[in-house]
């Protein structure tokens, strides 16, 4: 990785999935067909029940913020000109919490519990991140 | 083997320090020679009656135990090798006392030796391996959005608790003020000025709701504290400080490095969380009660984690700390001093073994100014809700 490059997301078999499906403008997570449930990270069993045997759906993709926060040290040179930007959790419909970021709402707008839809952001050749905007218009 | 057997049976016997600042020229091994060497001479012993090394220095910031014992010429027959973590500080005091009393070895040297000024790239950026690893950090990290450093999941801790229960970064600043206050009556603390609200107030923000206070200094140091049986620590020079209570690290779904279980911060469920028995073993163990502790000492990375450990042990409910914290009340002369030495915020960062040193001269007695009245047992407890209780 480059030093004044963005870090890109770090990839494993059992994250390739859900990033495969964000290139796509899918937001997909891993459910238990044993006990039905959806989990984030997404891992090699169901953190539930230890079952094996997950599969990808579909996600909702809506949730609320569930934390945020607003950096405003440029810890990297390749966001120093996007200070200060934010970060969310965002607590999807489904359950599970992602970390995204939030796009069309000012950052003292940000707020936990504020109602949020998934959007897709290209950020290079291979990758696609979710971020979120606001349900209802700011 | 009941957990109780362990209790009293392993003492601190000595303690040692090199000095605490900031881009000091010695290397983190040479700073570790120098408390290595003090605790030797504070516990009449000397490097030969070393036989057990429980290190806290080493991936991702520095060396392994092998090269500690080859540079300082020691000969041991166990060891102990964690991260340079506060999540591990506990464990590495747990680690050298279950050694000595299952009879691994006799003295163990707890070492931690940190040159965070000179190698300040790991915490946060691209130079910051650990947050950057497959499957990501443990303190939140994403960096593809930019969220590095400890400090962010610190961030997102106390900015859902301060939806979640009004506290206020007013509040908070009582934590970084008293810990200022502590340090002013200790020369070994880099922080030499008083903190007041209004600094605190108008200090940078570096990532909300976290301001520069907030976050602990960046320093080198190192620290060294040897365990051993109480029975020969009471022939050594200096009364033994008794390891009379312990439990472990909590982990799972539930839990997050930096929030109270049931925050909801990652996977955390979203609940009122508090204390039962089961999590408040240190105790029992030490045959004592919650109020019998005298002062509590935690890893205050970042302020919030200092309202973490208060609920985590039940000295106030969920939601309560920002509130329970006000008014001296964690202050020395208050009904539960904290960190008396300055902690990670204002004395200096040695991955929380600068309290340990701490605890170790108030029971016996030597804090001078400092000094805790009649400190019997004091707490070394976290956030995620480890713990040490030690007694004189």
């Amino acid at each position: 990785m480059s030093a004044r490059a963005k870090p890109l997301p770090r990839v494993t078999p059992d994250t390739q999935p859900f990033w495969d499906a964000l290139r796509a403008r899918k937001l997909l997570l891993p459910f238990c067909d044993e006990c039905g449930r959806a989990h984030l990270p997404p891992g090699p069993v169901c953190p539930f029940c230890f079952a094996d045997r997950l599969a990808w759906h579909a996600a909702l993709g809506t949730g609320r913020i569930s934390s945020w926060t607003v950096v405003h040290k440029a810890w990297f040179p390749a966001f120093a000109g996007d200070v200060p930007y934010n970060v969310v959790q965002v607590e999807l419909d489904e359950g599970p919490r992602l970390t995204a970021s939030v796009v069309g709402l000012p950052n003292d707008r940000l707020a936990v519990g504020l109602r949020v839809v998934v959007d897709f952001h290209d950020v290079s050749p291979d990758f696609t991140l979710p971020r979120f905007r606001p349900a209802e218009p700011a | 083997m009941t957990a109780l057997a362990v209790r009293d049976r392993t003492a601190i016997a000595g303690i040692g320090q090199s000095d605490y600042g900031r881009f000091l020229p010695d290397s983190q091994l040479k700073l570790g020679a120098k408390a290595l060497k003090a605790a030797l001479a504070d516990a009449g012993l000397t490097r030969s009656d070393v036989d057990g090394l429980a290190i806290h220095l080493g991936w991702p910031l520095g060396v392994d135990y092998d090269r500690v014992a080859e540079a300082y010429g020691l000969d041991v027959r166990w060891v102990s090798q964690t991260w340079l973590h506060g999540r591990f500080v506990t464990s590495a005091i747990q680690h050298a006392a279950m050694a000595v009393a299952c009879g691994l070895a006799n003295v163990v040297a707890c070492v931690t030796a940190i040159s965070f000024t000179r190698e300040r790239q790991i915490l946060g950026g691209p130079g910051d391996a650990e947050g950057t690893r497959e499957d990501g950090g443990t303190h939140g990290e994403s960096p593809p959005y930019g969220l590095t450093a400890p400090a962010g999941g610190a961030a997102l801790g106390m900015q859902r608790y301060m939806a979640l229960y009004g506290a206020t970064s007013e509040e908070l600043a009582a934590v970084p003020i008293a810990f200022r206050k502590h340090a002013l009556k200790n020369p070994h603390a880099v922080m030499k000025e008083p903190l007041t609200l209004a600094a605190h107030q108008s200090a940078r923000m570096v990532v909300d709701p976290l301001r520069l206070y907030d976050c602990c200094l960046i320093t080198d140091g190192a620290a060294v504290a040897l365990v051993t049986s109480a029975e020969r620590a009471r022939d050594l020079k200096q009364p033994p400080v008794y390891i009379s209570g312990m439990q472990g690290l909590r982990s799972g779904r539930d839990e997050f490095i930096f929030a109270p279980r049931g925050l909801g911060i990652n996977q955390q469920e979203t609940a009122r969380w508090r204390p039962e028995e089961r999590d408040l073993l240190a105790y029992r163990m030490a045959g004592i009660d919650r109020n019998d502790i005298a002062g509590l000492y935690t890893y205050d990375a970042f302020s919030p984690l200092v309202l973490f450990v208060l609920e985590r042990f039940g000295f106030c409910g969920p939601g309560e700390a920002a509130k329970w914290v006000q008014g001296g009340r964690i202050e020395l002369g208050g009904e539960l001093p904290m960190n008396t030495s300055g902690g990670l915020l204002s004395e200096a960062h040695v991955g929380g073994w600068n309290s340990i040193l701490e605890i170790v001269r108030q029971l016996r007695g030597a804090a001078g100014e400092r000094q805790i009245a009649n400190a019997r047992h004091l707490q070394w407890g976290t956030a995620w809700g480890d713990s040490v209780i030690f007694r004189s």
